[in-house]
């Protein structure tokens, strides 16, 4: 491939650099000049972890081919402040905890410079306004809000410096608002990822994923690719030396597909080769003959007599079935004097980690099979891994790379093994880096759910007895479904005493994306049903929310839905603390919105209304420039 | 009615922590090392909730050093310890814990040595900040010092130690069992405001009140629950994963709608501390627990403001039209007439 | 991924004239390659491989914009950003503030075109409305016989439907030439799934110029976009205003009968309930946005309740 010249200042560093025409200026920094605090968390201009300075404006740079930069001055997150010293920004978001997982972190303080350089006065819609391109999945952004506005202030001379200092310990650490010790890595972009990191002589993999969601493969040809040059190895199911099959509770998915796929993306051939494109190529080579199958494509579809069976050892496509039984609900309908019943229903929720899945593994000198990668369970890895390859166990080895978001969903091994394969195949470093679409059809999601919910109450608000049944859609394979239903279930009905109750939820699997771990592993489904039932029971019985749950409420004593009985509960204490601190004005929910007098407090924002810089057009009449006509 | 209106509502909730109804395990090394520093391995980390810094602090104040003096590693199956996965609102709990009692295993080692040098009963001994003192002593001196006194001696200040959740299985039959040894609570109140020409929500105000036994990072716990609720905004008004007979509609996040900067209310965190009795830190966890009640509290202030109630989620702009488009008014007040005649037939045995 | 052979950055607009006439099939024109670069990825059109990309950017004569005849020509390099910093261009197109700061976010702006955003011809993009408000024309310019040759094309024709545009082999947009509404008020109403780095379900675009004492609409100037296949100025409508007097009830009944233009098949009963409403807060917003008699407008209509 022809290359071009490059010549840029980049962090006031002159550069000139042979380069590919087609790169971004995302990937000349990241891979022409190891510059890795500028990070790729989409690749399509909608996530701001890419934003760098370009001639004093700030960009995205996976919007820019870097030919467009030639002869431009670049500033990036390592530019910002010398080495070893931070910003007052990057101070501000030290101090506020304004960075948790950090991957987008480089990118918000970016943008966060840019906004005090382009209006040092900003006000705070304005601020959040020019933060708007740069998401953030962990911190809320309350505290980066926070931040930028100690920054500002302090910049301004309206705050002294000591405004940035760690807030003073008292006589214990327990307690005390000790800044984040990750910080400083994270602020300033050193902090190296899975995909930041580089290795001598290391492949770079990309995967086959399937076109279909249901088929059996009939043959897969990898030939062609695999005479490539710069190919170093094609990978298939063929490859996997020991037990195939990973999972939280069944270990019911495969490295690669296996004789057929069960969902649209999954990966079914790998490639490892000198680099990405060569990779990428590689792909369009291999051969794969698919017979395509009837699919399920809905959890209730799933259940019914005859549809298509996606896992031999389940002929029923049921992953889990989890039930709690306690009193008698018969009983417990007949003497309630309201029944309300409804149905609620949650969509698939993908967790959107700014870091997609990456990692890198390699066979060490001691001949152990090690994999780095941003893994939440490296433990249980390391188990299934063993199996996979037919190793001991002491010869396969996890690291847990820096996390750029997990939420759950980095539980699951679904590249890790692929990884290793190849290593041990090259004995060669191999790295993959999912690219954004690809985590979105790859990994697991928060289970889609529908609840049944039948709950009777008396006139008093006491619940006499609830009925609740939960469908999930899992998807394709097990992952951690059999857990979320469980949690689901124990959850179910809420913190409230209900002495009579049904509960039964019932995960299937369908030809959809996987569903799996996800922050609350099914308990804010359950949740959403009940209290939703909740503030249904309060208006027909014209009675408070907060009341009706105190009513209820477990106490010290109580028994829960699994007939626990608890030693210590804190609900009164919460609610009462809600309450208080909300001002809340007690009433049936019965539409209330347009009486109500506890709205619009101080400690509500002002609805968003953009346009915070335009300013009141009649300001501006005499700077106007009118052009003749 | 008027274009925008506004409205609140609540919602409750409760959560379990660390593993589901098992036994759940954490495993940790600690050492006091030279200069008064600390060491301390474990096997799962940081994942971007903060626990690093609460291990440091909690190693801090059990060693008597200062937390920026402790290298916590190593997120290594062949070099650290296990500790088991990075999830279930089990990080402070389990691991937290198992530190904790790794460091006082530690500072045992530390603490007999010295003893037996100043001649003064072991439980006379504090340290606290990177100072050892005899409690009614003059004896005082640095863990600089500390930790090279007991080297001479011949003993490395070293601890281990495995923290223990009890949680048991469910029946397969009626579910009965102890699934966690440790609980929270959490109510949230949410603000919101709807275009009623467009079907927006926006959610201006959100209060958060959640018991985590002890904070012991209040910062972080404030972290964890702003992002917690906004996590849940996003499922409650906007996200959403599609798929079409299989096919992934859904390619990149310009079709997958995540909160930005501007969709987020005014978060009021209030933090209520329920000690833990059966764990030496008495913290409990927040991280999940956070975003239980969000979507609840919205969908319930939507009703509020404009007498729709959402039952599926996300609450789109297109779906709160829709909703309000075939709203009859008072059509829930006939629906609940319908309901108590239901629950009078099921009386009379129908 | 977008892989190149090669990638050319002409200094004069010759240069590039003759690059892009000669260059090999596939080749492609960039601007700010805000919709190219993401267009070249999984679940679009994939990984791409092409010959040329001819970055048309750094050619001199398409930067800036100049003044004529009450006519602003704005040079193809002109970004949306432009809208929200250039004191001249916000008072003389009252309505781009108001769109800019809806289109994307602040760092997309700054390399965004309103030609590319004009030649990709998305249904759903938001520069399209309010250029066709503006009575805008694109200027296309190709080499014919070695010599610079320019046409111009009013926007409301040159876009066809979706992708589909009237540019021809060979032709590089040059400019856009709109009208300076100075004077006027002017909104921009967008509704999405967000505030930020938003896609509009539909978006609506409106300028008006009331009397010195806001009695009556002098002019006023409608167009919707996300509601078909091209973007629709509501001619009708605008007829039905100009000359009347302004209030609540006449802006209500024109706002009634613009439901009728949806013509997108998907959340049609959405759209339709949508573009009513949001014709009348357009012309609203634009009332109290107008300089001089704003003020007047300012609660005007419940736009603005709480
Ligand atoms: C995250 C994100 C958010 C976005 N948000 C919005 C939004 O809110 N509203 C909206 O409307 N759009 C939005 N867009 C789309 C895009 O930014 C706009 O359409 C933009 O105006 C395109 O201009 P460009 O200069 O970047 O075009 P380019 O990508 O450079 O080019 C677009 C097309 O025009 C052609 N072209 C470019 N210049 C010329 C020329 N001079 N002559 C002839 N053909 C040419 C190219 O070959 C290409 O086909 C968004 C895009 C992204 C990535
Ligand atoms: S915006 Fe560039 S990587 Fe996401
Ligand atoms: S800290 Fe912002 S994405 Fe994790």
């Amino acid at each position: 491939m022809p290359k071009i010249d490059l010549t840029m200042d980049v962090n006031g560093r002159k550069v000139v650099k042979q380069s590919e025409p087609h790169k971004r200026l995302l990937d000349f920094l990241r891979e022409d000049l190891n510059l890795t605090g500028t990070k790729e968390g989409c690749g399509a201009g909608e996530c701001g972890t890419c934003s760098v300075f370009v001639d004093g404006k700030l960009v995205k740079s996976c919007l820019m081919p870097a030919a467009k930069a030639d002869g431009a001055k670049i500033e990036t997150i390592e530019g910002l402040a010398r080495p070893g010293s931070l910003t007052p920004v990057q101070q501000a978001f030290h101090k506020t905890g304004a960075s948790q997982c950090g991957y987008c972190i480089p990118g918000m303080v970016m943008a966060a410079t840019s906004a005090l350089r382009e209006n040092p006065d900003a006000g705070i819609e304005e601020i959040k306004e020019r933060l708007g391109g740069n998401i953030c999945r962990c911190t809320g952004y309350t505290k980066i809000f926070e931040a930028v506005e100690i920054a500002r202030d302090v910049i301004a001379g309206r705050l002294p410096e000591t405004a940035l200092d760690e807030d003073a310990t008292g006589e214990s650490f327990i307690g005390a608002n000790v800044r984040r010790l990750d910080a400083p890595s994270k602020v300033s972009g050193r902090l190296k990822y899975a995909a930041d990191m580089k290795m001598v002589d290391m492949l770079q993999m990309q995967v086959l994923r399937a076109p279909m969601p249901h088929a059996r493969i009939v043959s897969i040809d990898t030939s062609e690719a695999e005479a490539m040059e710069g190919v170093a190895c094609v990978i298939t199911s063929a490859d996997v030396p020991g037990t195939d099959g990973f999972g939280v509770f069944v270990h019911d998915q495969p490295v690669m597909a296996r004789g057929k796929v069960r969902h649209f993306g999954e990966a079914v051939a790998a490639v490892a080769a000198e680099d990405l494109i060569t990779a990428r190529r590689a792909l369009a080579k291999i051969k794969v003959e698919y017979e395509e199958l009837p699919g399920v494509y809905a959890p209730e579809d799933a259940l019914v007599d005859g549809a298509p069976v996606i896992h031999d050892y389940a002929q029923d496509n049921v992953i889990k079935h989890i039930p709690i039984r306690k009193g008698d609900i018969a009983k417990g309908f007949a003497e309630a004097d309201l029944i309300l019943e409804d149905e609620f229903r949650t969509q698939q929720v993908e967790h959107a980690y700014l870091e997609p899945e990456a990692g890198i593994a390699y066979v060490d000198h001691d001949d152990v099979v090690t994999v780095l990668s941003p893994s939440q369970n490296i433990t249980h890895h390391r188990h299934m891994l063993a199996e996979i390859l037919a190793l001991p166990i002491n010869k396969v080895r996890f690291i847990m790379s820096p996390v750029g978001g997990g939420f759950g969903g980095k539980e699951d091994m679904i590249y890790q093994g692929m990884l290793a394969l190849a290593a041990m195949k090259t004995h060669r470093p191999v790295q993959l880096n999912f690219t954004r679409e690809e985590s979105l059809v790859a990994s697991a999601k928060r289970h889609p759910s529908r609840v049944r919910y039948k709950m009777g109450l008396k006139w008093s608000g006491e619940i006499t007895a609830i009925e609740f049944d939960m469908l999930s859609d899992g998807g394709a394979y097990g992952m951690s479904s059999e857990g979320v239903m469980r949690k689901a279930a124990i959850l179910s009905c809420g913190p409230y005493e209900v002495h009579n109750l049904k509960v039964d939820t019932k995960v299937v699997y369908t030809n959809n994306t996987p569903s799996g771990a996800f922050r609350t592993f099914g308990g804010m489904q359950a949740q959403f049903a009940t209290e939703s039932m909740m503030d249904m029971a309060a208006e027909a019985l014209d009675m408070d929310p907060f009341e009706l749950r105190r009513i209820n409420m477990m106490r010290i004593g109580s028994r829960t839905h699994t007939q626990q009985e608890l030693t210590t509960a804190s609900l009164d204490r919460v609610l009462d603390a809600a309450e208080e601190a909300s001002r809340w004005e007690a009433g049936a929910p019965k539409v209330r919105g347009p009486r109500r007098n506890d709205l619009g407090g101080p400690d509500t924002r002002k609805p968003c209304t953009l346009g915070a810089r335009i300013g009141e057009p009649t300001d501006t009449q005499t700077k106007d420039e009118r052009v003749a006509s | 009615m008027n274009r925008k209106m506004r409205g609140r509502g609540m919602a409750s909730s409760w959560y379990g922590i660390a593993r589901t109804a098992t036994i759940d395990r954490a495993g940790a090394w600690a050492e006091l090392d030279d200069g008064g520093t600390a060491k301390i391995v474990t096997g799962v980390t940081e994942i971007g909730e903060g626990i690093l810094t609460v291990l440091a602090q909690v190693a801090a104040e059990e060693l008597g050093v200062r937390p920026e003096d402790v290298t916590i590693g190593d997120n290594d199956t062949s070099r650290s310890p296990e500790a088991a996965h990075a999830g279930a609102t089990r990080q402070t709990y389990m691991i937290g814990n198992s530190v904790a009692l790794a460091s006082r295993d530690a500072r045992a080692k530390l603490f007999a040595e010295i003893a037996d040098h100043w001649d003064v009963p072991v439980d006379s001994l504090r340290a606290f900040n990177g100072e050892l003192w005899a409690q009614d002593t003059n004896l005082r001196m640095s863990m600089d010092e500390a930790v090279k006194t007991c080297k001479g001696r011949g003993v490395v200040p070293v601890g281990s130690a495995s923290f223990t959740a009890h949680g048991t299985g469910l029946d397969p039959v009626d579910g009965s069992g102890s699934p966690w040894q440790a609980y929270v609570f959490g109510t949230q109140i949410a603000e919101v405001e709807v275009d009623t020409w467009t079907g927006e929500v926006q959610v201006l105000g959100i209060w958060a009140a959640h018991d985590v036994g002890r904070a012991i990072n209040p910062r972080g716990v404030e972290g964890q629950i702003e992002g917690g609720v906004v996590q849940g905004l996003g499922q409650a008004l906007m996200e959403d994963y599609q798929t079409e007979k299989g096919y992934t509609t859904t390619h990149g996040f310009a079709k997958y709608i995540l909160p930005t900067s501007l969709d987020i209310p005014q978060i009021n965190c209030v933090i209520v501390e329920d000690p833990d009795p059966l764990s030496p830190l008495q913290a409990k966890g927040i991280g999940e627990p956070a975003l239980v009640p969000t979507a609840p509290a919205i969908m319930n202030a939507i009703y509020d403001a404009i007498g729709v109630r959402i039952k599926s989620l996300p609450a789109t702009p297109e779906k709160i039209l829709d909703a309000l488009r075939n709203h009859v008014p008072g059509r829930e007040q006939i629906a609940q007439s319908a309901r108590q005649d239901r629950a009078e037939a099921h009386r009379r045995g129908l | 991924m977008l892989i190149c052979e090669s990638y050319h950055v002409p200094k004069t607009l010759e240069e590039a004239l003759r690059l892009w006439a000669e260059a090999p099939d596939g080749s492609r024109l960039v601007s700010g390659a805000t919709d190219i670069l993401p267009w070249a990825r999984e679940g679009r059109a994939g990984d791409v491989e092409i010959p040329a990309l001819i970055d048309v950017t750094k050619i001199p004569e398409l930067k800036g914009y100049s003044c004529d005849k009450g006519r602003i020509r704005l040079g193809a390099a002109t970004v949306y950003q432009d809208f929200l910093t250039d004191r001249t261009l916000m008072t003389n197109l009252p309505c781009m503030p108001y769109c800019a700061i809806w289109f994307a976010d602040d760092q997309i702006r700054e390399q965004a075109t309103v030609v590319g955003n004009l030649v990709n011809a998305s249904p759903v993009a938001d520069g399209t409305p309010p250029v066709v408000a503006l009575n805008g024309e694109i200027e296309l310019t190709r080499l014919e016989d070695g010599a610079v040759r320019r046409r111009s094309v009013p926007v409301a024709d040159f876009i066809e439907g979706p992708g589909r545009t009237l540019i021809q082999p060979g032709e590089i947009a040059t400019a856009v030439t709109v009208d300076s509404a100075y004077g006027y008020g002017g909104s921009f109403q967008k509704v999405g799934q967000r505030r930020s780095l938003v896609i509009s379900v539909a978006c609506c675009a409106a300028l008006v110029r009331a009397d010195s004492t806001g009695t009556v609409f002098e002019d006023v100037r409608l167009a919707l976009g996300g509601v078909g296949p091209r973007p629709i100025r509501l001619r009708d409508a605008e007829r039905r205003l100009k000359g009347e007097r302004i209030t609540q009830e006449l802006i209500q009944r024109v706002a009634e009968s613009a439901a009728d233009s949806v013509g997108s098949r998907s959340r049609k009963e959405y759209r339709r309930d949508v573009v009513v409403n949001f014709v009348r807060a357009g012309l609203e917003e634009a009332l109290a946005n107008q300089p001089e008699i704003g003020a007047k407008f300012k609660n005007f209509g419940e736009t603005e309740n709480a």
